[in-house]
């Protein structure tokens, strides 16, 4: 009697379920089915992109470029985007001329835009923008040699620079040039929700925030030729675990994805994009030695990077998705050097013996910052700087105060998201101070600065060939450990193609296109 | 009754103050200065300051920890410093995805654990019994993240039953929302039915042997009379444990909302902590202190009502 019932039990859960699944399957947005990315044979109207981290702002002053391309390029239109090999293209600026000392860029603006609030966009909206993205906590940073910015007629800016600055026009095509109304900007209203001109609507109704964003397309967008999607979701999902389940089943058809789901992706028959997006391996903030005198010593430095075993590193933790190399300028573009990747071949003898001759054979003690973020790289930090005999005391801490405390330390791990212009590597990497490169240090190297120096006076045309002799002798003085460059990857249904795009960690949607 | 709730209800008010206000400066004090984790490292000290007076972090601790509670006292529990809503907002967002799920998982728990804690009770030591404890033992020693996923690919990606991910409000469709919720509900219940029948079940033995059952059955009461008796005598340790396990649900969803990608109240939390979100913290705390103190007055009230011996204590 009681196997009975229980049996019945069961079936009655089993048939409960079949029918939910029944009478809610016409309700589900699943056009793909369980054979996942959706579509099938039909032209798809509807991306659905798993991003991985939510927006972090609707004000483009507050916004990050990471994750964040996706969600602002929906619902704002830039002064400049970029082109698929990042190069600065027009947008809401039509054209622009820099002045012959390159310190006044004159930038013509579209006519014709409004913004969604019934705003129009002219030289005072872009003005106001410029200024708030200028003052930004976030986008200030591409601004820094700007110091004023004016309207010379209804549709045309003037940026003044104190200093020449040849990486200002791709970082307002890489997401530091989205204009916004000015009266939401004046009502300090942005954080709240966007109001641009962009090519997409923000459905707020169909949108659950920090879970998933609805946009519909405009019927009149300036450049609707470029978005082929009718409608938009974007839903941010950290764990790859589930966005990869999401893919299979058909509720994205597009994802921020991980390699180790290369061989499922390829057997689905999927699109597959990738890209170099980050270096990873050690920086050095005490290049000079100010705080540990060994690290001030390019024999040091060296040594420790004829120690790492940086192909097997990217193997056994980056899933072998990026290409090991000792430099930072992206391995698919023109200043990268593939002849000096043999440079520091993984040979401990040799490190060893750098160390000795600098006067530290029996290596020397040093303290790191860890968070979680990079336990996957310590085992083999460990073991290397072991097998050196440099003894590393690690200090555990969480990432907002790894970020905070790192450039205390004379050296830590770094996986540092890279760029896709020459010269913004240059000023992000070797020139400015940032949290993760927090002692440039150039000064003191009477060497690199000459070639600094040379490169920021020369044409654009001829500074590829000077920065290929800076990243020669950066490399000879083991600036950094790079250990490898790691790619990003995307996977996307059959007929949705992600161009992915160096400095852009989730390119915008104007990179994603039918195909 | 009164005077049995009215106690309840004050004991509870000061977990609630007790819990906050320690809350309220545990976090301050692990947190410190809350700008690098909101505005990023490329804000400039004249940012940061400008950030610390917007969101009043540069008043003294006491002030502040005044400010918040004189709010608070009346529902409101501030803004976010991330994204300048209320954080109320942001509870009315998260908590309806974790209710739904903790709230289905309790009564597939409860009516799946007293069937098979009574079917285990009244034949120990039968094949039935024996599979429970080897249940129990696997379900225990398997963790949440692995049991999500296998649910996953047999039930969502490959019978394509139930949703792989994310959550659909009953407002939008109630079989959307039944589909979206019921694996993670299955994957939290799974450990908890195994838990609960275990406890009805040893309770239940307990029970049937003492002199009072006996008496009973030797009065020639029928099977089903007894077993009524014997299980309202046994219930209170199920309903202790059932009233646990959702509490320590709420504030353990995390994973499974992780792996159904849910955005969940426990995801709310790990994402409030790593940014130094200081009043969703708070305001997580104290709904889950509310919902702590409102379970278990309503544990007391169904134990007095099953056994009104208890409401004497």
């Amino acid at each position: 009697m009681t196997r009975t019932r229980t049996t019945a039990l069961v079936a009655v859960a089993v048939a409960a379920a079949t029918a939910l699944a029944a009478c809610t399957s016409a309700g589900s947005n699943n056009p793909g089915g369980s054979t996942g990315g959706g579509g099938g044979g039909a032209e798809i109207t509807e991306l659905k992109a798993g991003v991985f981290l939510d927006v972090t702002s609707w004000d483009p002053a507050s916004a990050d470029i990471g994750f964040d391309g996706p969600y602002l390029s929906a619902v704002y239109d830039p002064l400049v985007a970029l082109d698929n090999e990042a190069k600065p293209i027009p947008a809401l600026a039509t054209k622009w001329e820099w002045s012959a000392d390159r310190l006044t860029l004159s930038m013509d603006l579209r006519t014709g835009v409004t913004f969604d609030d019934g705003q129009k966009f002219d030289a005072a909206a872009a003005v106001a923008n410029l200024k708030h993205l200028k003052a930004g906590v976030r986008s200030g940073q591409a601004y820094l040699n700007v110091t004023d910015v004016s309207a010379k007629d209804e549709d045309t800016v003037e940026l003044k620079l104190s200093k020449r600055d040849d990486s200002l026009l791709y970082f307002m095509g890489l997401g530091r040039s989205w204009m916004a109304s000015p009266a939401a900007i004046a009502a300090d209203a942005l954080a709240k929700g966007p109001v641009g001109s962009g090519p997409y609507k923000f459905v707020a109704d169909k949108s659950a925030p920090q879970s998933q964003y609805v946009f519909t397309k405009k019927d009149n967008h300036w450049d609707s030729a470029t978005y082929p999607f009718k409608d938009v979701q974007l839903l941010p999902i950290m764990d790859q675990t589930a966005s990869f389940n999401a893919m299979q089943s058909g509720q994205l058809n597009a994802q921020f994805a991980n390699a180790a789901n290369l061989p499922k992706a390829k057997e689905a028959g999927w699109n597959i994009s990738s890209k170099p997006s980050s270096w990873v391996g050690v920086q050095f903030a005490d290049r000079t030695g100010a705080q540990v005198k060994a690290l001030g010593d390019a024999k040091v430095r060296q040594a420790i990077a004829y120690a790492f075993d940086s192909a097997g590193i990217l193997q056994a933790v980056g899933n072998g998705a990026g290409t090991a190399t000792n430099q930072l300028w992206p391995v698919d573009g023109k200043v990268y050097d593939k002849s000096m990747d043999g440079k520091y071949q993984t040979n401990m003898d040799k490190a060893k013996q750098l160390l000795a001759e600098a006067g530290y054979a029996g290596g020397f003690s040093v303290k790191m910052p860890m968070s979680p973020i990079f336990q996957a790289w310590q085992p083999a930090a460990n073991q290397t700087f072991g097998d050196l005999g440099i003894k590393v005391e690690w200090v555990d801490m969480a990432m907002p105060d790894y970020q905070k405390n790192a450039p205390t330390y004379p050296m830590f791990l770094a996986v540092i998201a890279m760029s896709g212009n020459d010269m913004a590597t240059l000023s992000d990497q070797v020139t400015t101070a940032q949290w993760y490169n927090p002692n440039p240090s150039v000064d003191k190297f009477p060497e690199v600065k000459a070639l600094v120096d040379e490169v920021e006076k020369a044409e654009p045309a001829a500074q590829t060939e000077l920065l290929k002799k800076l990243n020669t002798k950066l490399v000879d003085l083991a600036w950094w450990d790079v250990w490898y460059q790691a790619d990003n990857m995307y996977f996307s249904a059959k007929g949705i193609k992600v161009q992915p795009v160096t400095g852009m960690m989730f390119p915008t949607l104007r990179f994603i296109q039918r195909g | 009754m009164f005077s049995f709730i009215t106690k309840r209800l004050l004991s509870g008010i000061l977990l609630l103050a007790v819990v906050t206000t320690g809350t309220f400066f545990i976090a301050h004090l692990a947190i410190g200065d809350p700008t690098p984790g909101l505005l990023g490292n490329s804000a400039t000290p004249a940012q940061q300051a400008a950030m610390r007076a917007k969101i009043g972090v540069d008043r003294p601790l006491l002030t502040q920890f005044w400010d918040w509670l004189s709010h608070a006292v009346t529902g409101d529990f501030g803004t976010s410093w991330r994204t300048f809503t209320p954080v109320n907002d942001d509870l009315a967002l998260r908590l309806p995805v974790t209710l739904s799920v903790v709230f289905f998982a309790t009564v597939l728990s409860a009516i799946f654990g007293v069937i098979i804690g009574i079917a285990c009770g009244l034949r120990p030591g039968s094949v039935f019994d024996r599979v429970l404890k080897f249940a129990s033992v696997v379900l225990f020693a398997l963790p949440g993240y692995w049991l999500g996923i296998v649910l996953v690919q047999l039930f969502a990606l490959g019978l394509g039953w139930f949703d792989a991910t994310g959550y659909v409000s009953p407002e939008i469709s109630v079989g959307g929302w039944l589909r979206s919720i019921t694996l993670p509900s299955v994957a939290l219940a799974l450990g908890a039915i195994v838990m609960i029948a275990e406890q009805l079940r040893n309770s239940f033995l307990e029970v049937n042997n003492q002199d009072f059952v006996r008496t009973l059955r030797a009065r020639g009461l029928s099977k089903r009379r007894v077993t009524r008796h014997v299980l309202r005598n046994s219930a209170p340790a199920a309903l202790t444990v059932l009233a646990m396990m959702f509490v320590g649900l709420l504030g353990g969803a995390i994973i499974v909302e992780l792996v159904f990608n849910l955005q969940g109240i426990g995801i709310l939390t790990q994402q409030s902590s790593q940014n130094g979100n200081i009043p969703v913290l708070l305001g997580l705390t104290v709904m889950t202190v509310v919902f702590v103190v409102v379970i278990n007055l309503l544990l007391d009230l169904v134990l007095g009502w099953v056994n009104p011996k208890v409401r004497d204590r």
